[in-house]
């Protein structure tokens, strides 16, 4: 009679140590690669902004709505534009448009927001040993846009954006060239906001 | 039998007393408030502090989606809104900020207890001809969660429920 083979169950510890091993190594190559994925996005975000400049339009994609256009959800993002004598805000299908010679002033900031935000950003709070803690010191700038204008019955608007580090005063130059007015020009802005970086050196 | 007597009458006066005062009160109460169909909401001003454009349109932005969505008036004029010229009963509000301390939304985070963003504001409510209606100081805060421009949600909310308790 033929005997079935009978396969030892008992795992051996050399392999079980080594497929740890092996996890351990997985793992800290994930963590490396999240690590570095954020760090490229923060410095990839200015160079799509540059690049989608195309003729007399200039857009920049990345755009977040903070506030202030009708008919639009705060903290909607979507692509900003400068076109046909009008800024456009694109979220999907929605379109708002508002006359650049309508907006008054256009101003321009700097600011820093958590890498990892939103509703998965507030999630990590409840992470145990402090890792929400952890995360939200990982922040990437950002610049800020601020523009005021009328409606046709002379109500005044205030609208507030966020772009990618390194746009705002190109959105800012291509605003002024389509009709935009402002009382702070942009070499005056440039030139305030290189300031700091100045004293560094 | 004399103790009863007494005990009841002066039970008596006392929900008597209760009674009226609470009448008194919500009568006072009725005539402080001043009807109002319309309020015109002008640009928040910084006169004695540095604002940075972005809360001064925080600020002005929430505070017309807040006085908005209380349904109180009937319309809410922008500053510059011409309609408003013509519109009865109508309430301006002016607001002055006054202080202003700027936190960091990294350091709440991680701490807790430090980078709070404050702002102190004077919102004064007028009617068409100057007078003061209601002056009060309002502070908006952020404490914990949010963005720092989360302090002019929080100064708006504050600023619509005076609107509601006193027109």
């Amino acid at each position: 009679m033929h005997e079935p083979e009978v396969q030892s169950e008992i795992p051996d510890p050399l392999d079980e140590e080594k497929s740890n091993m092996r996890m351990l190594q997985a793992y800290t190559t994930l963590f490396a690669a999240s690590v570095i994925a954020m760090g490229a996005g923060s410095l990839a975000a200015p160079c799509l902004a540059q690049d989608a400049n195309t003729g007399n339009a200039t857009s920049f994609a990345g755009t977040k709505h903070v506030l202030g256009l009708q008919g639009l959800k705060h903290n909607a993002s979507g692509t900003l534009a400068a076109e046909n004598g009008s800024l456009v805000f694109t979220k999907g299908k929605k379109k708002v448009v508002v006359p650049a010679a309508s907006i008054q002033e256009v101003m321009t900031g700097k600011d820093t927001e958590r890498t990892i935000g939103g509703t998965v950003g507030t999630l990590t709070m409840f992470a145990p040993y402090g890792g929400g803690r952890f995360l939200s010191l990982f922040r990437s700038k950002i610049d800020m846009l601020s523009i005021e204008y009328l409606d046709p019955s002379g109500g005044l608007h205030g609208a507030i954006f966020t772009l990618p580090a390194g746009s705002a005063l190109g959105a800012k130059k291509a605003l002024l060239s389509q009709g935009a007015t402002t009382s702070f020009p942009v070499e005056m802005e440039a030139a305030a906001q290189a300031k700091p970086k100045e004293k560094k050196q | 039998m004399k103790s009863i007597r007494y005990s009841s009458a002066l039970l008596t006066l006392a929900l008597v007393f209760l009674f009226t005062a609470s009448t008194a009160l919500a009568q006072d109460q009725a005539h402080t408030k001043t009807p109002a169909s319309a309020i015109q909401i002008l640009m928040v001003q910084s006169d004695e502090v540095k604002l940075p454009i972005e809360f001064q349109l925080a600020l002005y932005e929430n505070l017309i989606d807040q006085v908005q969505k209380t349904n109180k008036f009937q319309h809410v004029y922008r500053a510059g809104d011409t309609a408003a010229a013509n519109a009865a009963g109508l309430v301006i509000l002016r607001s002055n900020v006054y202080g202003f301390k700027k936190g960091s939304e990294g350091k709440r985070q991680v701490t807790t207890v430090a980078g709070a963003t404050q702002i102190k504001v004077h919102c004064l409510f007028t009617d068409q001809a100057g007078k003061t209606e209601l002056a009060q100081d309002v502070t908006g805060n952020v404490r914990f969660v949010g963005g720092n421009l989360r302090a002019t949600l929080d100064f708006a909310k504050k600023v619509a429920q005076i609107a509601v308790t006193n027109f």
